[in-house]
């Protein structure tokens, strides 16, 4: 198993002149405010190997969602290359876009058709989705009346019954109450043991991450302070967090 | 514009999808429902009939349907303007989780107003009926006025996508230049027989909505024939701008996310 999934390469984002510009303001201030430039990840290169599970640690804003919302193509690199060798991207994050007019189940094909499957396919995977997120008879009811648990779990559901090549996920292992979330975490497991899988995960509870993940990248302040085995890089990031 | 194309063709079912969930997610919470699309052009038509034809004595031939047709395109025209400001921070939820195309969001809501507008043409050509209007050839006319009308509408809206991001009080400033659009469209009166000679054909032939809705009553009113130069020229202005919009909402799409 060396085949490459994900190849990263001196990967940089920056947030930069890009406030909100506002007419009003414009019109009574003749100063034109500092342009700003804030790197969230400087730099950062690395390699995931197919089936692996990445874990990416690091403390608030050091970068981790801006690297997987970049994986996932919805920010542009500013400079260095990524490359996803064809392979389906999915982000699963915590409270992901649903219509809250709409049914659950509307909001299953939608989901699904963004994350580019057609719709015999959704159709085919809709009763597992629904009979795995527990909604049961609240799945024909407008998403907006949903508690923020059966929120997660649909939005958690979809995502790993509708799988994709590389997964990335965001902070949502925790959803739902104790019960969910052991079927949640025996089903990242089985979707791990897929040899075929690639996941990315980042998280805070370095228990969890001991648990599921092969090996470990440590960001800080948007740079690559350590990568390699769980173990290894969780114990020292264990020892800095103290 | 090869890439336009495909993402139109990979995100065809989703527009679709989305456009349909979207018209049934706006029925689903109203007492008359679908009742709505069809009783709020009338009632407007009913309101200005009432005042430009019995007050002002406004006297065009089939005065209710010109009114009519003149609101539906209307309506068209500014609800899109004016919800593609808001677009893309409207489908944050949507945009920050997945990447899309974002002028797909535009697509899709071209629909839903297009579905709504077919609506209203039933109408008017029940009221066509109503009226015994005599009908020619020349209502043919209909189809190139509308795809020249679609064009130049979503051009525009590309661009009020782009700005609409960044510029965070720009709705305000457009909805000042779309009243003033509005009374110089000649929704309510004729741009021809009210206004003086020159003028009204600058405004007239410069303004593609006063002169697609003019071709347009001209066509089902009046068994006229378009103008099929400033047709013309204006559906190579709308692709144009369409191209330009496009490649904008390409160049800078990115950092939407970024911004919102």
């Amino acid at each position: 198993m060396s085949e490459c999934a994900i190849e990263v390469k001196n990967l940089c984002v920056n947030y930069r002149g890009l406030q909100k510009y506002s007419i009003r303001r414009n019109f009574f201030t003749f100063k034109r405010k500092k342009v700003e430039m804030f790197e969230a990840v400087k730099n950062v290169s690395f390699t995931v190997e197919k089936g692996e599970i990445l874990g990416i640690v690091g403390r608030n804003g050091s970068g981790k969602s801006t690297l997987l919302k970049t994986l996932a193509g919805i920010f542009s690199p500013d400079s260095g290359t990524i490359d996803t060798k064809g392979n389906s991207v999915s982000l699963l994050s915590i409270g992901v876009g649903f219509q809250r007019e709409m049914t659950g189940r509307e909001n299953i094909m939608l989901s699904g058709m963004l994350l580019g499957f057609d719709e015999a396919f959704i159709r085919q995977k809709e009763a597992e989705i629904i009979e795995f997120s527990e909604l049961g008879k609240f799945i024909d009811m407008p998403v907006k009346s949903y508690s923020s648990g059966m929120y997660s779990k649909l939005a958690f559901s979809i995502t790993a019954i509708l799988e994709t090549d590389i997964m990335m996920i965001d902070e949502v292992l925790s959803v739902g109450d104790a019960k969910f979330k052991k079927k949640s975490y025996a089903k990242m497991k089985s979707l791990i043991n897929d040899q075929n899988r690639t996941v990315l995960i980042v998280s805070h509870s370095s228990d969890t991450l001991r648990k599921l993940c092969t090996s470990i990248l440590w960001l800080h302040d948007g740079e690559v302070r350590k990568i390699g085995k769980a173990s290894e890089v969780l114990a020292e990031y264990e020892e800095f967090m103290k | 514009m090869n890439r336009f194309f495909k993402d139109l063709h990979k995100y065809k079912n989703y527009t679709i999808y989305a456009s349909k969930s979207d018209l049934k997610s706006e029925v689903a919470g109203s007492y008359l429902n679908w009742l709505w699309w069809i009783l709020d052009p009338i009632c407007f038509m009913l309101i200005y009939t009432l005042i430009f034809g019995v007050i002002f004595k406004a006297a065009e031939l089939y005065f209710p349907i010109f009114i009519f047709i003149g609101l539906t395109m209307w309506n068209f025209f500014n609800r899109l303007m004016l919800s593609s400001i808001k677009i893309v921070k409207n489908n944050k939820a949507i945009v920050s989780k997945v990447y899309l195309p974002k002028h797909i969001l535009l697509i899709e809501k071209m629909g839903v107003e297009a579905f709504k507008m077919g609506i209203s043409f039933l109408i008017v050509i029940i009221m066509m009926i109503f009226y015994r209007v005599p009908v020619t050839w020349n209502v043919l006319c209909l189809v190139p006025i509308l795809i020249t009308f679609f064009v130049i509408s979503f051009g525009f809206s590309t661009f009020l996508l782009h700005f609409g991001v960044f510029v965070q009080d720009l709705r305000n400033v457009v909805q000042i230049g779309l009243r003033l659009v509005f009374y110089m469209t000649g929704i309510f009166y004729n741009l021809e027989t009210r206004i003086p000679a020159p003028y009204s054909d600058y405004l007239e032939k410069l303004n593609p909505v006063a002169f697609l809705m003019t071709s347009m009553r001209k066509a089902l009113l009046y068994q006229e024939t378009v103008d099929w130069l400033w047709l013309g020229i204006w559906f190579v202005v709308g692709i144009l701008i369409c191209m330009l919009g496009i490649h904008t909402i390409y160049k800078n799409e990115n950092s939407y996310v970024k911004v919102i």
